[in-house]
This record gives C-alpha cells, sequence and structure tokens, in this order.
C-alpha cells in the first residue's frame, strides 16, 4: 500500500491506493501515529484507490480514529469504491467514520 | 459435474497473503461472478489465511498454510489447513458482539476480532476440524449458476 500526503483548506489528507490488510495496517497505523505527535488530528483518508480491505485494516482505521479523537481529532473517509463501502457497512463502521464522495467535501466538513 | 480443484501453498508470512487473495479473484472473476462477489469471496479467504498466520503460527515463518479450492456442482468449498496450533472452536458457535457498533462509545468499539463475524456473514456454511495436527476451517458459498462458466479450459498458475 502506498500513502501519498497532501493538503486541502488546512486539512490533512492521506491517498491511499493499494490493500489496506493485515499486511500494510501496520504502516498506516503508524503514519497516522506520526502525524499525531505533530498535533496534526484532523484527517482526512482518501480510499479511492483502495480495492482491498481486510478486517485488520478495518481495525486500523478504528485505532487511528481512537488515538486522533484522544487528541481532539476526526477521521473522515473519502472515496470509497463500492466493495469496500459493503465491508464498511457489513461491519457497522459506516456508523462511527462519516463517508464522503470525495476528499475536498470531506476536509470542508471539518 | 466432477469437482475442479486448485491448490495453492504459500509460506506463513503475511505477505504472502495479498497473492492467494488476487488469485481468488481472479479466479472468481474469470468465472464470471459479479465483482462483488468476488471481492467478499476474497474477503473470506484473505481472513482465514491470516488467522492461520496470525493465530496458528503466531506469526512464525517457515510453515506452510495450504489453500484449497473445489468448485463442487453450485458450490464453491475453500479449505484452508496449517498445522500450527488449533483455534478454539467455540469461537464459531460465539454470537458475539462482533458486529455491532456503540456509535456513541467509541472506546467499546474493538480494534480486533471482525475476521470471523465477517466470514460467518458471507458464506452459507463455515466448519473447523483438528485431527492429527491438522487444522482445516472449511468455508462454504452457494453459487449462482447462470452467471458461472465452466472452468474445464481455464489454468490457473499453482504454486
Amino acid at each position: 500500500m502506498e500513502i501519498l500526503e497532501e493538503k486541502i483548506n488546512g486539512v490533512e489528507v492521506l491517498n491511499l491506493t493499494g490493500r489496506l490488510d493485515a499486511f500494510s495496517a501496520k504502516d498506516f497505523k503508524e503514519k497516522v501515529g506520526s502525524l499525531a505527535k505533530e498535533k496534526r488530528v484532523n484527517l482526512v483518508i482518501d480510499m479511492g484507490a483502495i480495492d482491498f480491505i481486510d478486517s485488520s485494516g478495518l481495525g486500523s482505521l478504528v485505532a487511528s480514529l481512537r488515538s486522533v479523537n484522544k487528541l481532539g481529532g476526526d477521521i473522515k473517509i473519502a472515496s470509497l469504491q463500492d466493495t469496500v463501502r459493503s465491508i464498511f457497512e457489513i461491519t457497522r463502521l459506516h456508523r462511527i467514520f462519516e463517508i464522503f464522495d470525495d476528499s475536498f467535501t470531506a476536509a470542508k466538513s471539518f | 459435474m466432477r469437482p475442479k480443484v486448485i491448490k495453492i501453498v504459500i509460506d506463513s508470512k503475511l505477505e504472502e497473503v495479498p497473492s492467494v487473495g488476487r488469485k481468488v479473484r481472479e479466479i472468481c472473476l474469470s468465472m464470471r461472478l459479479p465483482s462483488f462477489e468476488a471481492f467478499q469471496i476474497e474477503l473470506c479467504v484473505v481472513e482465514a489465511v491470516t488467522n492461520s498466520i496470525k493465530h496458528a503460527y503466531r506469526l512464525e515463518a517457515g510453515h506452510q498454510v495450504e489453500i484449497t479450492l473445489s468448485i463442487v456442482s453450485d458450490k464453491f468449498v475453500f479449505d484452508i489447513c496449517d498445522t500450527g496450533i488449533p483455534m478454539d472452536s467455540k469461537l464459531l458457535e460465539e454470537k458475539g458482539p462482533a458486529l455491532s457498533v456503540d456509535a456513541d462509545n467509541l472506546e467499546s468499539i474493538s480494534e480486533k476480532g471482525r475476521g470471523l463475524a465477517i466470514i460467518k456473514k458471507i458464506m452459507d456454511n463455515v466448519v473447523y476440524t483438528s485431527k492429527q495436527g491438522k487444522n482445516c476451517f472449511s468455508m462454504r458459498k452457494k453459487l449462482d449458476l447462470k452467471s458461472v462458466v465452466d472452468t474445464g479450459n481455464l489454468k490457473f498458475e499453482i504454486r
């Protein structure tokens, strides 16, 4: 999985590409952890180029949300592919993450 | 209809799992299953293989995980087998809160424990056996035969 950073309206956007799974989940958590250390805790995760996610990938999103929440931040999800969105719905995690069609709308919502 | 069997063997490393997932999705799509269903089947296989590596082998490389796909009549049957520490089969019977979420209490939402629940939700039947040092996690999924083509002429690279 690749992680590319950008800023939209002052909000950190992480553009993910590939698979968010048991192998890559640690990299993702570490990335969010390093941003949190710098007090960059309002994040948009753009998953438009994620074509696979498993329970470990979902777990890494939950752990990251909890860690930034403790610091007064939030994580918003953008650009989910339909297949990936279906797993958010099966696991009910669409109820704890705000999900947007694109990262610009997600960044504006902060 | 003669059963068709495809076997994949990998080393017990998490970095090996994506190749299994992609192969399973490729097989599903080549049988003209809808991409949505192919994704869900890939997910279940990935969850089961990951469980073997994480829990049966405790992330120790150098062991084998065998993935066997049998296409029997109108069903996919996946057997994911290892020779590691057996799973507590009671975990399969649990109807715990793995997929329930209290949106008002983020701390109550677990980071882990969704894999088996996802498999049980998607697959039609799941059975776990442990005999003579070999553990097998078997999953069945009924196929929509109208959309499935005969795999007789298809070739898959098998390690």
